[in-house]
């Protein structure tokens, strides 16, 4: 049973038994995986405020053949996000993104570009307070990195390129389609909407943040990306209600 | 695990999910609940079946009661220029062992917590603004817990309270009594500089 070292992101915890906690996390070298922090939730635990959510961390933990918990003997902070989650909006958008990166990784396997993709993210929103357009930037990136984002640029029925109309999209079919195949009940992603869905995929979020972004398109990004993640994973997310109640109030 | 008679099973189950109760725990509890005369067990069982029938929350405050309203809301004694907040019921008794707030309470029902779906609208916020509408109560003081959750909505209460003209106020968190400064993470020293006052 060897000591294992790696840097990691805590997407959550919950409380274990009559003192400890069991922690869901991102290894940078390992992948997603879950294990137990005995004593973490006594005062002078020695986890201090390692395990609380989105903490990047360097941690150390023994991995047992026969059981899938892991068991965490010991963390270092590198940056803690417990500061920005004072602001509750702030605070919704990083549960969001812990939320979906748990729900969509599989266990045990290795993701360099999913652990940066949410450090960035989680970067962005401690930096502007914003959460609309990071989470655009996660939520379309999860479904590109997850394979399950169709082609932005032609109609997946009839093949024709688009132009300047909207498109229209639904989580129960691949592709988006043209204003002429598509069928009653699906979801519009407005022109500005498809210009912002390629320069995500090809910008850094940084230089998009420094752009005054209508909400609408963003939404709408938000939107189509969420229905694409609860249709891969069979269940609606927790925070979804919330973030969109949220995006709401501030359009 | 050892396999237990299908009663005592259950038993141990229900324990199981009281707070602060595992499994090695919960089996201690439920042998002495077996050893202990028929009458004192059921005499448990009655007590809690009771409470459960006779308690409710008080209509102002959220307080758990079997009046409504409750004691504090209706004690002519106390102070009604200010109101605690917290996020439980039983917070209320930590703070009334202080024996140095004789003010009104008003009871959230837990914290911000998105990952477990809580935002404001499933707090008990709407009701503590109402309150505030006569203009009798002048200050408030926010004692959610020094969690991760308690701070995040003692941060957006105030931004939403202020604005009403009222005086907002935190309790002070930081280095627990009894405790070394040696031992304190990062986080916890900054909220206790931040809490730090004039003496
Ligand atoms: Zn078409
Ligand atoms: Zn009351």
């Amino acid at each position: 049973m060897p000591l294992k070292e790696s840097e990691a992101i805590i997407l959550r915890s919950y409380p274990l038994g009559e003192g400890d906690r069991l922690v869901s996390f991102l290894s940078r070298s390992t992948g997603r995986l879950r294990g137990v922090a005995r004593g973490a939730r006594r005062p002078k635990s020695r986890f201090g405020s390692t395990l609380e959510p989105l903490s990047h961390i360097r941690i150390w933990f023994y991995e047992r053949e026969t059981r899938d918990l892991v068991r965490i003997n010991q963390c270092e902070l590198i940056r803690s996000f417990l500061a920005t989650q004072r602001d509750y909006a702030a605070g919704l958008g990083l549960a969001v993104i812990s939320e979906v990166t748990e729900a969509v990784l599989p266990e045990h396997e290795p993701s360099d570009a999913a652990f940066r993709l949410l450090l960035v993210t989680a970067g962005a929103i401690e930096r502007s307070g914003q959460i609309a357009l990071p989470l655009a930037y996660f939520n379309l990136w999860t479904v590109r990195l997850g394979g399950w984002l169709p082609p932005l640029d032609h109609c997946a029925s009839c093949g024709i390129e688009f132009g300047v109309e909207g498109v229209f999209a639904s989580p129960m079919r691949p592709g988006l389609l043209c204003n002429n195949c598509r069928h009653p009940g699906m979801r519009v992603i407005s022109p500005r909407g498809l210009t912002l869905a390629r320069r995500i995929l090809t910008e850094k979020l940084e230089r998009l943040a420094e752009e005054d972004w209508p909400s609408a398109p963003v939404n709408e990004l938000n939107a189509y990306s969420l229905d694409l993640i609860e249709h891969q994973i069979e269940r609606k997310l927790t925070t979804r209600r919330l973030l969109e109640k949220n995006l709401e109030s501030n359009t | 695990m050892p396999d237990f008679a299908a009663p005592i099973a259950r038993l141990i189950d229900e324990l199981k999910h009281l707070p602060g109760i595992g499994q090695k725990t919960a089996q201690r509890l439920a042998y002495h609940l077996l050893r202990a005369s028929p009458e004192g067990a059921l005499a448990l069982a009655e007590a809690i079946r009771n409470a459960k029938e006779k308690i409710r929350e008080c209509s102002v405050c959220n307080n758990i009661t079997d009046t409504d309203p409750c004691l504090y809301c209706t004690n002519p004694a106390r102070n009604r220029k200010t109101i605690c907040v917290v996020e439980e019921p039983n917070n209320i008794l930590a703070v009334e062992k202080t024996r140095h707030y004789s003010g009104l309470y008003h009871v959230l029902g837990g914290a911000l917590a998105p990952l477990q779906g809580v935002g404001p609208e499933q707090l008990k916020i709407k009701s503590l603004i109402e309150r505030l509408k006569n203009g009798a109560v002048e200050e408030i003081i926010i004692a959610t817990n020094p969690t991760a959750e308690g701070e995040a909505t003692a941060v957006y209460l105030s931004k939403l309270l202020k604005p009403l003209g009222v005086r907002v106020t935190r309790i002070g968190v930081g280095i627990p009594v009894g405790s070394d400064l040696e031992f304190a993470d990062e986080v916890t020293m900054l909220k206790a500089m931040e809490g730090r006052r004039d003496i």
